[in-house]
């Protein structure tokens, strides 16, 4: 915080005006609330994309290219079911979604299973691949030639989208991050497979000498992770857009990251960390009214708080020492 | 000279003479002080009492520059090499002033004249990566040479050597040594090293020097008496007798790679029959931590068998429940638990998914911490309570937390590798003790261990490991331990 | 202009050699200075964001000081110090590289946006290039062979580094860092030292890319300019086995492949423009297949890289 107030003191603007007004641009007023939680919902789930996978002890990047792939897959079956009861088509739709991520993320595991073959590397590569699929087929086999705004799929139609939560205008996105954190949580603690999980990211020589089935673990947190940023896909286009467009890549995958190294790798902050990181994002359109700060300022601020909590990492390490040293 | 490590003596007052020219040996076992004697010559430690004389001129070696700056020079069991460049930039590359700019072909010369001086000779434009491990350790050589030194320690320098190539170096060194040019310490616990290639030996046995002279006035026999001691062989550990016990564990053929790519066991074979311990002997380094690597699961062999109870043993974590195998490996920490783990969530590793620990999927963590609290007061472990991190604990108890995952149940087959190893002796009488109840309660144990005394208080039967094979066997006892010392420390 | 020849399918193939020559520039000094950094043992995942910093302030130079050449050389220390903040944050203990060079992805990027608005709209001057195709009578020849500045430096950076590597004392010192760094603490040479010098200099090429893409092609600054080529150049370096004159070919096929889709809309094939786009980094997937292994590390990597351990 202190250097981001530096940061704007170069700009020539009072630090504390810009706090204040990051105050209630995040959650000052009820819109701001609603505009924080918005923001933040796609990233709940992003970040497990990361966050689970990490806890095996592997470094996950691929969140945007799983919700690029489940974005895809929703509009596919949407489309595809349009004449279907609504709840079994979103239902569909969900299941698709997850699945779409959870497999693209899935084939990295077990390329490291199997084959060896570096994790945080290949998911990243298979961001590229997914984002170049889904552009070809939004300017070609799917595209919807009536939306003349920019390249765009064919809608799932209103019918069988579900927008907002009753009573506010944030989407149902937020609901279902909130879940799949509670999920992911539950699963890690309290589950013989986060247990084996835990092993696993603890000390691989301990998991084997106990007969840990390791191969297959991986594949499964990575599908796990993939089928969550997955999900957030679903959730662009059955609660926000409605249609896949270029705007299903617009990084909320690599703010998961952040998320996740922020709250580390632990799901129930990863509820907390993305509210945070979504009132920055929020109150940037507010900060960019009131003081001409473009929202690229709140890139800024994210990409200098994640180089401050891994730089912090070594002083956790020192701090540790200092308290056992006594004893 | 004499250097304690916290309570361990390593070294207690030896002194030494190295003649120039000569060719001398250090023979020992392990933890005899070997290391730390060259350790403290070479100013990575700093003995805590004695002298270091140099040319008759004492002399303080603070760090292994200042060695350098006297003519020392050791070679050590890792290399030291850069792989990826040439055998030609690895020579150069400990050069005092080396130029900013390399003149290849000046320094190309200044090689090639140095190369004429050598016994041996090598192919300077080759990658290090590509050469093998002799020729590596050639290299080590070589570049201490190029480098000026004049006496050249080396520590246990054929252990990753096949043993054409160990008599290659040796008697490469034997002939440097005559021409004078150069003298050289050799530490090692082989006696056909010390026989075949040394001019004076010197024998240490738990950091005291008991004997030692010119090579060709002492037989082999006496060598291993004074490298393992003539100290009474220790009672047997009271036991029951299982006759006809049915073979829990057979190994058959079993070879294994080491992370070099270097054959670590060779051809073993061994049937252990339940209510039963092999005490395996041997010096560290003799194939001893990849054999339990792939007994553990944790390393894949190349060729050979694995049969638990008759059946092919793959090690998943099925089977070990079925078979009721368990392993006690060396290092806890790092090889059987999670440190930053709580004391009861390590305990739980084997069973944290077996009904009494589960309600469905779900972990029954109430149940796990109540096994916890049993298990740390039935084998009492010295720990703040159960959700205490385990890297907080002791290293005895932190073995003795293994201790009471591995043993407290039924165990059919159990792999134990120096339990013991740096414990206190009430500790090392308790964990002894829990093996000899485990054998008497059925299991079939396979023991490795570098302390001759533990297994000859705990063993039924003795096998001696030595350059991955088992070389020996004998009850225990009809066991001599004359016989076994010549083992460990040769073919024959 | 001549009128439209149509050369069929010759334009496609001359569209790629001259796409590749273009757009292989940016890969190119990525790739260099990811190569420079990851022989000293560290991974830059970073440098995207230092590519797009090197475009934004190169042309923020440029724009403000009329030379283009300046802000080229602006873009690199740009680069550089953002190479020494990777450095000085990863020589703290237990700070994972990866993790941090995504972190500075996102903050020069950021950054870069931030910084930079006020320059979306201004022209600033173009670097120079050599018409090597003047002789041509077809426009498409003469717009291929037009070499850039930068591709020609780039090409003399990638020998330069090569000889570097092995001829001078300081390139086996970063060989040594690299791949046994206790052999280098041995001698005597700090480690943490040299492999911050290294992801500087790393940072300093990376950057100077980064200006190709704003001071010649596309030629302006706005926040799509750059489309993952930073990420891609970690990928790149892996393909070329870490060796500098190898990441200028692998630069060329690279741009090759990414000039593909428009070479071939140029022909009137317009379909499956992304699927081509997407070629690069399906061969650079592939390639990691084929070259992992479970049981060896990468073939000619520095030991003590992260991403083979």
């Amino acid at each position: 915080m202190v250097l981001f107030g530096a940061f704007v003191a170069f700009r020539g603007l009072d630090p504390f005006e810009v706090y204040a007004v990051l105050y209630v641009g995040a959650v000052g007023t009820w819109f701001s609330i609603q505009d924080t939680l918005t923001q933040a919902a796609p990233l709940m789930l992003t970040a497990l994309c990361t966050a689970v996978p990490a806890r095996a002890g592997l470094l996950v990047i691929g969140g945007e290219g799983a919700l690029v792939v489940g974005g895809v897959a929703t509009v596919l079956v949407g489309v595809a079911l349009s004449a279907a009861p609504a709840p079994i088509a979103i239902a569909l739709m969900c299941v698709t979604g997850a699945l779409a991520g959870g497999l693209w993320v899935g084939a990295a595991g077990a390329l490291r299973s199997y084959r060896g073959v570096n994790e945080t590397i290949a998911t990243l590569l298979l961001n590229y691949i997914a984002i170049a699929i889904m552009n070809h087929l939004v300017t070609g086999p799917i595209r919807d030639y009536a939306q003349v705004l920019k390249p765009a799929s064919w809608s799932v139609g209103e019918r069988l989208m579900i927008g907002d939560m009753p009573g506010t205008s944030i989407h149902w996105g937020l609901a279902f991050g909130v879940a799949a954190c509670v999920v992911a949580y539950v699963l890690l603690r309290w589950t013989t497979f986060g247990f084996a999980v835990d092993i696993l990211g603890g000390n691989v020589r301990a998991a084997q000498i106990v007969g840990l089935p390791i191969g297959a673990m991986v594949l499964v947190t990575c599908f796990l992770g993939g089928a969550a940023a997955g999900l957030a896909g679903t959730m662009e286009i059955i609660a926000v857009h409605g249609f896949a467009s270029s705007s299903l890549a617009v990084g909320y995958g690599y703010a998961g990251i952040l998320v996740a190294f922020l709250a580390r790798q632990n799901p129930l902050g990863v509820i907390f960390v993305s509210i945070l990181l979504g009132g920055i994002s929020a109150s940037g359109g507010l900060l960019q009214r009131r003081f001409g700060l473009p929202d690229a300022a709140t890139l800024v601020l994210q990409g200098m708080l994640f180089v401050i909590v891994l730089a912090s990492n070594t002083l956790y390490g020192r701090l540790k020492l200092f308290r056992s040293g006594g004893a | 000279m004499a250097k304690r490590f916290g309570d361990v003596v390593a070294l207690d007052g030896v002194s030494l003479k190295f003649e120039p020219g000569s060719f001398h040996a250090i023979l020992g076992e392990n933890g005899a002080g070997k290391s730390t004697l060259v350790k403290c010559m070479m100013g990575y430690h700093r003995p805590d009492a004695g002298h270091l004389l140099i040319d008759g001129e004492a002399r303080t070696i603070g760090n292994p520059r200042q060695g350098h700056h006297f003519g020392l020079g050791m070679v050590y069991q890792h290399f030291t090499l850069v792989p990826s460049m040439t055998v030609a930039e690895n020579l150069i590359l400990g050069s005092p002033g080396l130029p900013a700019i390399i003149q290849w072909d000046r320094a190309r010369e200044a090689l090639e004249q140095f190369q004429r001086t050598m016994p041996f000779k090598m192919d300077l434009e080759r990658p290090v990566a590509t050469l093998a491990a002799g020729e590596k350790q050639k290299l080590e050589i070589l570049k201490q040479l190029f480098l000026n030194r004049r006496v050249l320690i080396l520590d246990e320098p054929t252990t990753v050597l096949t043993p054409a190539e160990a008599d290659q170096i040796l008697g490469l060194m034997r002939e440097m040594t005559r021409s004078g040019r150069l003298t050289v310490i050799l530490i090692t616990h082989k006696l056909r090293e010390v026989l075949d290639f040394a001019g004076e030996v010197t024998v240490l046995r738990a950091g005291r020097r008991v004997g030692g002279g010119r090579v060709g006035d002492l037989t082999r026999d006496d060598l291993v008496r004074m490298m393992i001691g003539v100290a009474g062989v220790p009672a047997p550990a009271p036991r029951v007798m299982t006759p006809d016990g049915a073979v829990a564990l057979e190994l058959e053929d079993l070879t294994v790679r080491n992370d070099k790519g270097v054959v670590a066991v060779s051809g073993v074979s061994v049937r252990i029959h339940a209510g039963e311990v092999v005490g395996v002997a041997g010096v560290s380094g003799n194939g001893q931590r990849e054999l339990v690597e792939v007994l553990a699961g944790q390393r894949e062999p190349e060729s050979g068998e694995i049969r638990v109870g008759g059946a092919v043993y793959a090690r998943t974590r099925a089977e070990m429940r079925r078979s009721r195998v368990f392993a006690l490996t060396e290092e806890p920490l790092r090889n059987a638990c999670v440190p930053r783990m709580s004391v009861g969530e390590n305990l739980a590793f084997r069973n944290f998914d077996e009904a009494k620990n589960t309600r469905g999927w779900l972990l029954n963590r109430r149940a796990i911490r109540d096994q916890a609290r049993a298990l740390i007061a039935r084998y009492r472990i010295k720990t703040p309570g159960p959700e205490a991190r385990l890297e907080t604990l002791s290293g005895g108890n932190v073995q003795r937390t293994v201790l009471a995952r591995e043993l407290s149940d039924q165990v059919s087959v159990l792999i134990a590798q120096n339990p013991c190893a740096g414990l206190d002796i009430g500790a090392t009488a308790e964990i002894r003790g829990r093996i000899m109840s485990a054998r008497n309660a059925g299991a079939a144990v396979l023991l490795i261990s570098e302390d001759l005394d533990e297994l000859l208080e705990l063993a039924d039967r003795i096998v001696v490991m030595f350059e991955g094979q088992f070389v020996y066997e004998t009850p225990r006892d009809l066991a001599d331990m004359q016989t076994i010392g010549r083992y460990m420390a040769s073919h024959a | 202009m001549q009128a439209t020849t149509d050369l069929g399918w010759w334009g496609v193939l001359i569209a790629v050699i001259g796409g590749a020559i273009r757009v292989s520039t940016p890969y190119l000094f990525v790739s260099l200075g990811e190569t420079l950094t990851e022989k000293s043992g560290r991974v830059n995942l970073g440098l995207e964001g230092t590519l797009v910093m090197g475009a934004m302030s190169g042309y923020a130079i440029a724009y403000l000081t009329g030379s283009p050449w300046l802000g080229a050389l602006l873009a690199g220390g740009v680069g550089a110090l953002l190479g020494l903040l990777h450095g000085a944050v990863c020589s703290l203990a237990r700070v994972n590289d990866i993790a941090v060079g995504i972190a500075l992805f996102l903050f020069g990027t950021g950054l870069a946006f931030y910084l930079g608005k006020p320059f979306i709209e201004p022209v600033a001057p173009r670097l120079p290039h050599f018409a090597l195709g003047a002789w041509s009578p077809y426009p498409q020849v003469r717009a291929a062979l037009e070499i850039n500045g930068l591709f020609v430096v780039g090409f003399g950076v990638a020998w330069l580094l090569l000889w570097g590597l092995r001829n001078t004392r300081w390139g086996l010192i970063v060989r040594t860092v690299g791949d046994n760094s206790d052999a280098a603490r041995a001698l005597g040479y700090s480690v943490p030292l040299v492999r911050t010098a290294s992801t500087m200099a790393g940072g300093f090429l990376a950057g100077v890319g980064g200006s190709f893409l704003s001071l010649y092609y596309p030629g302006t600054w706005n926040e799509g300019l750059s489309s993952g080529q930073g990420l891609m150049a970690v990928t790149l370096v892996i393909f070329a086995r870490w060796n500098p004159v190898h990441c200028f070919w692998v630069s060329l096929l690279f741009g090759g492949a990414t000039a593909l889709g428009p070479a071939l809309q140029s022909v009137g094939i317009t379909a499956n423009y992304y699927l081509y786009g997407a070629a690069p980094y399906v061969l650079t997937l592939g390639l990691l297949i084929y070259s992992s292994s479970t049981q060896r590390t990468l073939v000619g990597a520095p030991s003590e890289l992260t991403i083979n351990k």
